[in-house]
């Protein structure tokens, strides 16, 4: 589903992502964790095509992001840390146009529209403009748009940021349902518990470069991943 | 703490003389020179210049009538005036709008402190509007009446004072502004409502300013009996710029005082506006709200609702379409006075009138920019553009789609009512007609054009792409010096060659430039917007 070959991205001298390799296929769910700067973000970034890589490649289901990005982006969902939205609009309004661009059919959008606004509990405020949604709303809002059109892979930075404990639970309920329908999900997240409960495989980076990846029992063994992950971080040192 | 909120605040006010948005790192010296001296040029070039000359005139007809205490209560009335009008809304959303109010806000910094140094902002602003004015008022009558050390004093406090009651109106307006605004329902279009009544008004004054001042000068005597008698405040305000001392403690008593009051009034509300959500009616949701629409509809919708939601980009990026609709009912109604003027003038078949008025419309059409800031108003949204199944190119498309569409429709009804009202003929009407809409279309993507070039995303209050970006500014410039070309031209040099061909040679010059700058777009600009 996505396969990341020895992609590299380089802000002025600093190398924020350096040689980094990774392969996910369907119905996994990837956790990527490392430090604060530790290239999380960046590489989340480039697969979503909004950065533009210095080298290596990015193949989504077999299409290379910079030769084909609308091709890899109609099968794509994005949510990043901050969810900066368009205020201006009305949270209907705002899943209408995600829906729109994605040519979402109607009776599609209605039944997707209702059932997760229903169990995020936010239907009821959907007439509101989203300036005035708190942090959390506006993630479960940018949560239901990125699965209005039924995407293959969600990469999600942080998603649990800002989010209720129900919200979150439902968050990882959808997640593996996803993954169950043979779609893929690679997040980033510092809740190293949740990474070792819902992850199938986990990646660790630092400085940019991937120090350690492979399924969950792989990586951690039979110590925690919390154990595994600082005990990397101290060798790295 | 107050030092260092005020550099913020000042840092944030003239950002982008420092820092390149578009490179992400700060300018270098010459270019900071260079873009302060470009600033003084404008302020003082155009706008002192056209001031002094004002100044120049009334002080050479009422000082020597005696009636110095006149000359500056009316340019005085005319700096508060230009000032407060210059930054009410600024006020409101410098105070009550600006992103970072709740950091502060958490922060261990006493309100009063916040206020100081966001009052400082409009300060500053309401400075730069009246002191346009005032400093040529107090120079002029240094130069023409009389100097010494107590006029040179009197003179400062005069700029000062002025400065000061700019900014208690422009805080009890914004006040209000924002106080109303909480509890309206169509925000935006309420608040557009209210500032064009205050255009409205400015622009009536403006036309009749030269009636009016042209009574003054001429009965400035009666003038100055009916004055004194009615409106005594104003006679004690004018004496305070000649140096009177009573009147200069009076005055300095009436500003302090109502600063002191407004202040007490916005530190009562200040945290309450600032941290307020609103306490509008909640807008239930309705299944019928869920629609289906083209990726292109979508687009344009959201363009045109992010231009809708925003009073300040409506009034500041979009007052030519309402400026056309009414210049087109105002030929229309005042055809019987026009035309028989301009063809008497110029003659009927000479073509200059349909040239003027066709620079004319091209001038109002030049002030609608909304191209401009759209690229920057995408701010910390911009992701979304970015990782939508969508090229880049639509995404511009959408953006050129909401100027050309609110600019081009009532251009076409200004023109249609200016070939009724000049009785075109049938080719001065076909081609002033083509010759409007090709302004619009280059002016469209000219300002996509300088929005890609001078992109500034990562702002705190939208009033800084929208009123201060420098391809808000370059646009209206660029644009006004545009428009005057086709008039311009053929006045001096172009009616030798005669209306059809100069207006044809104009056409292909405009086309020409505007393909360009769309082939740009097309390709450079969507490359640019990709990467930013």
């Amino acid at each position: 589903m996505l396969k990341i070959d020895h992609l590299t991205k380089q802000y002025g001298d600093k190398k924020a992502v350096d040689d980094l390799s990774l392969h996910i296929r369907p119905g996994e769910i990837y956790g990527f964790i490392g430090h604060n700067g530790a290239g999380k973000t960046t590489t989340l970034k480039s697969v979503a095509g909004i950065l533009n890589y210095d080298s290596g490649t990015i193949m989504i289901n077999g299409k290379d992001v910079k030769a084909e990005p609308i091709e890899c982006k109609k099968i794509t969902a994005y949510i990043p840390d901050n969810p900066d939205l368009y205020d201006y609009m009305t949270g209907i309004k705002y899943l209408n146009f995600i829906a729109d661009i994605f040519g979402v059919v109607l009776d599609e959008r209605k039944e997707k529209i209702n059932k997760y606004a229903d169990i995020f509990e936010i239907k009821k405020d959907l007439g509101q403009p989203i300036a005035a949604f708190s942090h959390g709303m506006k993630q479960k809002l940018a949560i239901i748009a990125a699965w209005l059109h039924s995407p293959k892979l969600i990469i999600m930075d942080e998603p649990f940021v800002g989010l209720d404990p129900k919200a979150a639970h439902i968050l990882k309920e959808m997640m593996r349902e996803v993954c169950d329908e043979g779609g893929a999900i690679f997040f980033s997240t510092h809740v190293l518990e949740v990474a070792e409960k819902l992850c199938d495989k986990v990646a660790i980076i630092k400085g940019g470069k991937l120090i350690r990846s492979g399924s969950m029992e792989e990586v951690k063994g039979d110590d925690s991943l919390e154990q595994v992950f600082l005990e990397l971080e101290g060798e790295q040192c | 703490m107050l030092k260092v909120l005020l550099k913020k605040q000042l840092f944030e006010i003239f950002r982008s003389y420092f820092y390149d948005a578009k490179k992400n790192k700060a300018r270098s010296k010459g270019a900071i020179v260079g873009y302060i001296v470009m600033f003084v040029a404008i302020m003082v070039g155009i706008l002192g210049v056209m001031f002094t000359a004002l100044a120049n005139n009334l002080c050479g007809a009422f000082v020597p009538l005696g009636l110095d205490w006149m000359y500056f209560a009316l340019l005085g009335l005319l700096a508060v005036f230009l000032g407060a009008f210059g930054s009410v809304f600024n006020t409101y959303s410098g105070l009550y709008l600006s992103k970072d109010n709740d950091l502060l806000l958490s922060m261990p910094i006493p309100v009063h402190t916040i206020m100081l140094s966001r009052l400082l902002g409009v300060y500053l602003m309401g400075l730069m509007y009246s002191a346009t004015l005032s400093i040529p008022t107090v120079i002029v009558y240094m130069c023409k009446a009389k100097f010494s050390l107590g006029i040179l004093v009197s003179s400062l406090l005069y700029v000062l004072l002025i400065s000061v009651f700019v900014l208690t109106l422009s805080c009890i307006l914004g006040w209000v502004v924002a106080k109303v605004s909480l509890k309206l329902k169509n925000k935006s279009f309420i608040t557009v409502l209210i500032s064009l009544l205050f255009i409205g008004g400015y622009y009536f004054f403006y036309f009749k300013a030269q009636s009016i001042l042209s009574d003054f000068i001429a009965n400035a005597v009666s003038y100055s009996e009916k004055i004194k008698g009615a409106a005594y405040p104003l006679y004690i305000f004018g004496k305070s710029g000649t140096g009177d001392v009573v009147s200069i403690i009076i005055v300095t008593a009436f500003v302090a005082m109502t600063f002191a009051l407004t202040w007490f009034l916005l530190s009562k509300s200040f945290v309450k506006i600032a941290t307020s959500s609103g306490s509008t009616e909640k807008k239930a949701y309705k299944e019928s709200g869920i629609k289906v629409g083209s990726v292109a509809s979508a687009l344009f919708e959201k363009e045109m609702g992010r231009f809708t939601s925003s009073p300040n980009y409506m009034l500041n990026c979009g007052l030519g379409t309402l400026m056309l609709v009414i210049c087109g009912f105002a030929l229309f109604i005042m055809s019987g006075k026009i035309y028989p003027v301009m063809s008497e003038i110029f003659g009927t078949d000479t073509g200059i009138v349909a040239m003027i008025f066709c620079s004319a419309i091209c001038i109002v059409s030049s002030m609608n920019n909304m191209a401009a800031s759209s690229i920057s108003l995408e701010g910390k949204s911009l992701w979304l553009s970015q990782t939508l199944p969508i090229k880049p190119w639509q995404v511009l498309r959408a953006k050129l789609s909401v100027q050309l569409i609110l600019t081009g429709i009532p251009t076409l009804f200004c023109c249609i009512c200016a070939g009724i009202a000049l009785k075109y003929t049938a080719v001065e009407f076909i081609l002033t007609v083509v010759m409007n809409l090709m302004f619009v279309s280059f002016m469209a993507v000219f300002d996509l054009f300088l929005g890609l070039k001078m992109p500034d995303l990562n702002w705190t209050n939208e009033i800084t792409p929208i009123k201060q970006g420098a391809s808000v500014m370059l646009s209206l410039l660029i644009g006004f010096v545009a428009a005057l070309i086709p008039g311009g031209v053929y006045m001096m040099v172009g009616y030798g060659i005669g209306f059809t061909v100069f207006m044809l040679i104009t056409l292909a010059v405009f086309a020409a430039v505007t393909f360009v700058l769309y082939r740009w777009l097309r390709k450079k600009g969507c490359e640019i917007f990709a990467t930013l």
